[in-house]
């Protein structure tokens, strides 16, 4: 298989030819484009409760599509939202995809969606989390320009910046110092991240696009 | 006559040179700047046939504007900015003449007045793509401006290639289309999230945007308010 990333920061689309025999998953409705004869198989990411709960309360589409061509082909994939897409070659290791991260996966990575415990609902990130193990490539999307940083010790995120993280790192749920510079701050609550390991944040947020819109919506 | 696209990249816009006495049709209110010089003209009927009350519905049936705006240079040499609604690419098709060129779903900005603008109706199979159920035919000598969400990817298409519906910004009409779904079956197309498709065949350019406007407007759309 190869892989091509066009187009960040703006506007990242992943781009994957497949030979013979060889398959590719996506998160579902992200094709763009792909070659005649393409073959189209829907999968649930780990059983059907979970991916029922994954999509009502995780707000992604229940469904994975595997892609394979009988003699060969290409796909092209596009996020929802403009963007950067990132690739990622995991080898045993495992990383933690946040709502509406996930965008692509070759077949022998396993996903799992993990609950993020009650400290998730409250921190904007999402409650469900996908977990990306095994040894492979994979592919997520962020909404603008993604800054990766490896963490020693503590980093401290506003939530809805998080795209990724590595599972080495540990989090809790904070405030901004106390509780007036909570309030005040503009950053509501904020992830403190704690270890060693990498982290993926994203420049902008979606949610911060529409609270700025809708005041202007009538 | 001389088009330029200016800034690649998210907010990219066009300038139009123009001599004296050169004309310009743009899709009514894609202009932002023209030189003092320009005559501007809001009529139904920009190039071509496809003119009057008709054209003008024909159009809007087409996702465009019921008008068109038309420059007319005067005197010395002259400019007009023009700049689509959404971010993304701007670029010139050039048309030579040999085949026609089909724009969906609003794609169309401008042309220059050797081209024939007209609509033609795609029925049920323009209603299903999710674009419209009217495309714009663009026929002639000269050069045509389309803009699009994202990047604007031109394919050459050999034989066949699948797009998913929202992405096809225009395309050359040696090639056919037809509405179809995206798996073997339908209940696996719904499923994967795809649903219907458009299966090209033939031989020809095709120009996708990178990214499907109506997907990005449903998934921020949820995060604001309720209409009141």
């Amino acid at each position: 298989m190869k892989h091509e990333i066009l187009g960040n920061p703006d506007y990242g689309q992943l781009s994957v030819e497949l030979g013979p025999g060889e398959s590719f998953i996506s998160e579902g409705g992200a094709m763009a484009w792909m070659s005649d004869r393409m073959e189209l198989e829907s999968r649930m990411m780990g059983g059907f409760i979970k991916s029922i709960i994954r999509k009502f309360a995780g707000g992604e589409s229940a469904f994975l599509v595997q892609y394979s061509h009988p003699t060969g082909g290409s796909v092209t994939f596009s996020p929802a939202t403009p963007g950067t897409v990132l690739h990622r070659q995991l080898n045993g290791d495992s990383l933690i995809l946040t709502k509406g991260a996930f965008l692509g996966c070759t077949s022998d990575i396993n996903l799992s969606v993990k609950f993020g415990g009650w400290k998730s609902l409250f921190s904007g990130e999402g409650a469900f989390q996908v977990v990306c193990s095994g040894t492979g490539d994979l592919f997520f999307n962020a909404y603008g320009a993604v800054l990766e940083k490896e963490v020693n010790g503590e980093l401290t995120v506003d939530t809805s910046h998080v795209v990724a993280w590595e599972p080495t790192l540990d989090y809790r749920i904070g405030g901004m110092g106390g509780l007036k510079s909570t309030l005040l701050s503009g950053e509501g609550l904020v992830l403190n991240f704690s270890g060693t390991g990498k982290i993926y944040l994203q420049t902008r947020t979606l949610g911060g696009l529409a609270g700025w819109l809708s005041p202007y919506l009538h | 006559m001389h088009i330029e696209t200016l800034d690649r990249g998210a907010f990219s816009s066009a300038l139009v040179k123009l001599s004296s006495g050169e004309r310009f049709v743009s899709e009514s209110g894609a202009m932002f700047r023209c030189s003092s010089n320009i005559e501007i003209d809001v009529t139904t009927k920009g190039s071509g046939k496809s003119g009057g009350l008709l054209g003008g519905l024909k159009r809007m049936l087409a996702g465009e504007n019921f008008f068109f705006s038309t420059y007319t240079c005067q005197g010395e040499d002259g400019e007009v900015g023009l700049a689509p609604t959404l971010q993304g690419e701007v670029k010139v098709i050039e048309c030579d003449g040999s085949r026609k060129i089909i724009c969906t779903g609003g794609s169309y900005i401008g042309s220059t007045t050797g081209l024939n603008i007209d609509t033609k109706f795609q029925g049920l199979k323009g209603f299903l793509t999710g674009e419209s159920i009217s495309f714009v035919e663009v026929s002639g000598q000269g050069q045509l401006l389309v803009s699009a969400f994202g990047r604007i990817v031109e394919i050459d298409v050999t034989s066949a290639l699948t797009i998913d519906t929202g992405h096809v910004v225009a395309f050359e009409d040696s090639l056919q289309y037809s509405a179809g779904k995206a798996a073997s079956g339908w209940v696996q197309s719904f499923l994967s999230g795809e649903g219907i498709v458009l299966k090209f065949t033939g031989e020809g350019k095709v120009y996708v945007q990178s990214h499907n406007p109506s997907e990005f407007g449903s998934t921020i759309g949820p995060m604001l308010p309720e209409r009141s």
